[in-house]
C-alpha cells in the first residue's frame, strides 16, 4: 500500500467492531459456568487440597519401576492391535455409507438419510459401546476392538463423504459416456480421486482409536488400560509411572509415523505442504 | 478417423513401489492385529445367541428409571462446562507459546510444544483413574481429567492456526515495539479469534462425550449409573443410558454446528 492510499489521521483509527454473536456466546458461557461452579457441589477444601494431592502420587510414580517396562509395552502392544484391527473394521464398513451418503454420488434424499446413519454411529462412546459388547461376547480384546470399529464408522464416513463430494467431475462423466455401471463408476471414477485423501483419514483415526483403545481395559476389553487400572488400586505407583510412560512413548512414536506416512500420501514427494489438522478436526467431530 | 490418431490411448503411468509397500505392510498390520487380539469370526457366530439375549434384556427400555439419571445428567453437564472453560482457557496461554510465530524464544515453543504433545498422548479416561486416585472419587477428578484432556487438544489446534497466521500485524507489532503479551493481544488473536471459539465448542462436544464415560472410574456423572447398571446387569437401564447419551450428543452438536457456523 502506497503513503498516499494511507487513510488522513483524522480517521486513521476505524471504530472497534462489536461483534455481538461473539459477546453473547461469552456472555452465555460465563452464566453457564458461574451456574455449573455454584451448583457442582465440590467442597472447596478439596479444591485446595487437589494440588498437593496429585503431586503426591507423581513423585512416587517416579523413579518408575523399570523391570516392569515388558509387561506394560505387552498391554500397549494389545491395545495397537485392537486400535489398528478397529479402524479397518470401521474403514470397511465405512466406506459404502461414504459413498451413500455422497450428494454427487446418491442424491439428496439418500444422502440425508446415510449422513443420520453416521451421525447416529459416531454418538455414542467407544466405552459405552464396549460395555454392551462385553456382555454379549465376554471380556478381552475382541469386544473392544468391535467397539472402536463401530463407533469409527462415523467419523471415517463422514470425512470420505466430503472428499469424495469434493472431487473432480470430468472422469465421472467420461465413466457415464461410456456406459459405465454404477460399479464401474465408483471404482474408475471416484475412488481413484477421493482415496489418497480417504486413506490419511483412516490413518489418523488410527492415532485417536489407540487413545480410545488405552482405555478399554478398565471395563475389561483388552489393552493397557486393565493394567493402569490394577496398579493404580493396587497402588503400584512405580508400576503405574512405568505403565504411563510407555503410554506416552508408544503413542507419540505412532502419532510421528503415521503423521509422516499422512502427510507423504496428501503431498506426494512434497513434504512442505502440511495436511490442515484443525480443519480436518472439525469435519470429523472425532 | 481412428487410424489419423494412432496414440490415442494415452500409456499408464507406472505405479509407485511404495505402493506396493504400503499394502503389504496394511495385510502385515492386520494379520498381526488380528492374531494379536484373538479374532475369530466362528466365536462371534457361537456368541450370537448370548448376543441376541442381551438385545432382548435391553428392551423394554427403563424408561420408569429416568428420574435416576437426571442429577448425574446435570453433573455430566456440569462438568463438562467448568472442564471446558478452564482447559480452553489454559489451551490459549499454551497454544500461544506453542507456535513459533508467537513464543516468546526457542526454549519456551521447545519446551511447550513436547509438553502438549506428551499431555495429549494420554487419554481422558486414563487421566480420570490418576486423579480419582489423587484427589477421591466424584466430579473434582472428573473436572481435571477434561481440563487436561483440553489443554491438549485445543492447544495442538490453536498453535497450529497461529502457525498459519499471515505475518503482516505481526511485523508492525513487532515495529511498534510490542511485548509478548502485546503481540499476541493485538496482533495474533483477532486473526484466530473465530478458530478458537469453534475449536472450544468442538472440545465441549468432546467433553460432553467424554464425562459420559467418566464416571465408569468413578469420576463422577453419569458413567456411574452405567457402572451400576453394568455390574447389576440392568441392560434396560444401559439402553435408557445410552438412548439418553444420542440424544443430548446430538442436540449439542446440532447447536454448536449452528454456532461455528454463525462464527466463521
Amino acid at each position: 500500500m502506497a503513503v498516499a492510499d494511507l487513510p488522513r489521521s483524522s480517521d486513521a483509527r476505524p471504530r472497534a467492531p462489536f461483534p455481538l454473536a461473539r459477546r453473547s456466546l461469552l456472555l452465555l458461557l460465563l452464566v453457564l459456568f458461574g451456574w455449573a461452579a455454584a451448583t457442582s457441589g465440590i467442597p472447596v477444601e478439596r479444591i485446595l487440597r487437589a494440588p498437593a494431592g496429585i503431586w503426591n502420587i507423581a513423585r512416587l510414580m517416579f523413579p518408575p519401576d523399570w523391570a516392569y517396562a515388558g509387561r506394560a509395552l505387552g498391554a500397549m502392544v494389545e491395545s495397537v492391535h485392537i486400535a489398528w484391527f478397529g479402524t479397518v473394521i470401521g474403514a470397511a464398513l465405512s466406506l459404502p455409507l461414504a459413498l451413500l451418503a455422497a450428494k454427487n454420488v446418491t442424491g439428496q434424499a439418500t444422502s440425508t438419510g446415510a449422513r443420520q446413519v453416521l451421525n447416529a454411529f459416531r454418538a455414542i462412546p467407544e466405552l459405552v459401546l464396549a460395555v454392551v459388547f462385553v456382555a454379549m461376547i465376554g471380556l478381552g480384546a475382541v469386544p473392544g476392538a468391535l467397539a472402536i470399529g463401530i463407533h469409527s464408522i462415523g467419523t471415517l464416513g463422514k470425512l470420505a463423504s466430503e472428499a469424495i463430494e469434493s472431487i473432480d467431475r470430468g472422469p465421472l462423466e467420461a465413466a457415464d459416456a461410456v456406459g459405465a455401471t454404477w460399479l464401474q463408476k465408483m471404482r474408475w471414477g471416484v475412488l481413484p480421486q477421493a482415496l489418497p485423501e480417504i486413506v490419511a483419514f483412516w490413518l489418523y483415526r488410527f492415532e485417536i482409536n489407540i487413545r480410545a483403545s488405552a482405555i478399554l481395559g478398565v471395563i475389561g476389553a483388552g489393552g493397557v488400560g486393565a493394567v493402569l487400572s490394577n496398579t493404580v488400586s493396587y497402588r503400584r505407583w512405580d508400576k503405574a509411572g512405568m505403565t504411563l510412560i510407555v503410554v506416552v512413548v508408544v503413542t507419540l512414536l505412532i502419532d510421528a509415523v503415521s503423521g509422516r506416512i499422512r502427510r507423504r500420501i496428501i503431498s506426494g514427494g512434497d513434504t512442505s505442504a502440511e495436511v490442515a489438522e484443525g480443519e480436518m478436526v472439525l469435519q470429523a467431530g472425532a | 478417423m481412428s487410424a489419423a490418431l494412432p496414440d490415442a490411448r494415452p500409456t499408464r503411468p507406472a505405479r509407485s513401489k511404495l505402493v506396493w509397500v504400503a499394502v503389504a505392510l496394511f495385510l502385515a498390520m492386520t494379520a498381526w492385529s488380528w492374531d494379536g487380539i484373538g479374532f475369530s469370526p466362528a466365536e462371534l457366530v457361537e456368541k450370537a445367541d448370548n448376543a441376541r439375549r442381551i438385545v432382548d434384556d435391553m428392551f423394554p427400555v427403563a424408561w420408569q428409571a429416568w428420574p435416576v439419571l437426571v442429577e448425574p445428567l446435570l453433573e455430566t453437564f456440569r462438568m463438562a462446562v467448568i472442564g471446558s472453560v478452564i482447559g480452553c482457557s489454559l489451551a490459549l496461554l499454551v497454544g500461544f507459546l506453542a507456535s513459533q510465530v508467537t513464543a516468546p524464544n526457542g526454549v519456551v515453543y521447545g519446551v511447550s510444544k513436547t509438553l502438549m504433545s506428551v499431555v495429549r498422548s494420554i487419554p481422558d479416561v486414563l487421566y480420570a483413574l490418576l486423579f480419582v486416585a489423587a484427589v477421591s472419587i466424584g466430579p473434582l477428578a472428573g473436572v481435571l481429567a477434561l481440563v487436561f484432556f483440553n489443554v491438549g487438544v485445543v492447544a495442538k489446534l490453536l498453535s497450529e492456526t497461529v502457525d498459519a497466521v499471515p505475518l503482516g500485524p505481526l511485523e508492525a507489532a513487532d515495529a511498534a515495539g510490542a511485548t509478548f503479551v502485546q503481540r499476541v493481544r493485538a496482533a495474533v488473536f483477532p486473526q484466530v479469534l473465530p478458530n478458537y471459539l469453534a475449536y472450544a465448542l468442538y472440545t465441549f462436544e468432546l467433553n460432553l462425550r467424554a464425562s459420559v464415560v467418566l464416571g465408569l472410574v468413578g469420576a463422577g456423572g453419569i458413567g456411574q449409573v452405567l457402572r451400576i447398571a453394568q455390574t447389576r446387569y440392568r441392560y434396560d437401564v444401559i439402553a435408557l443410558i445410552i438412548f439418553v447419551t444420542f440424544v443430548i450428543v446430538f442436540l449439542v452438536e446440532a447447536l454448536s454446528i449452528s454456532l461455528r457456523r454463525r462464527l466463521s
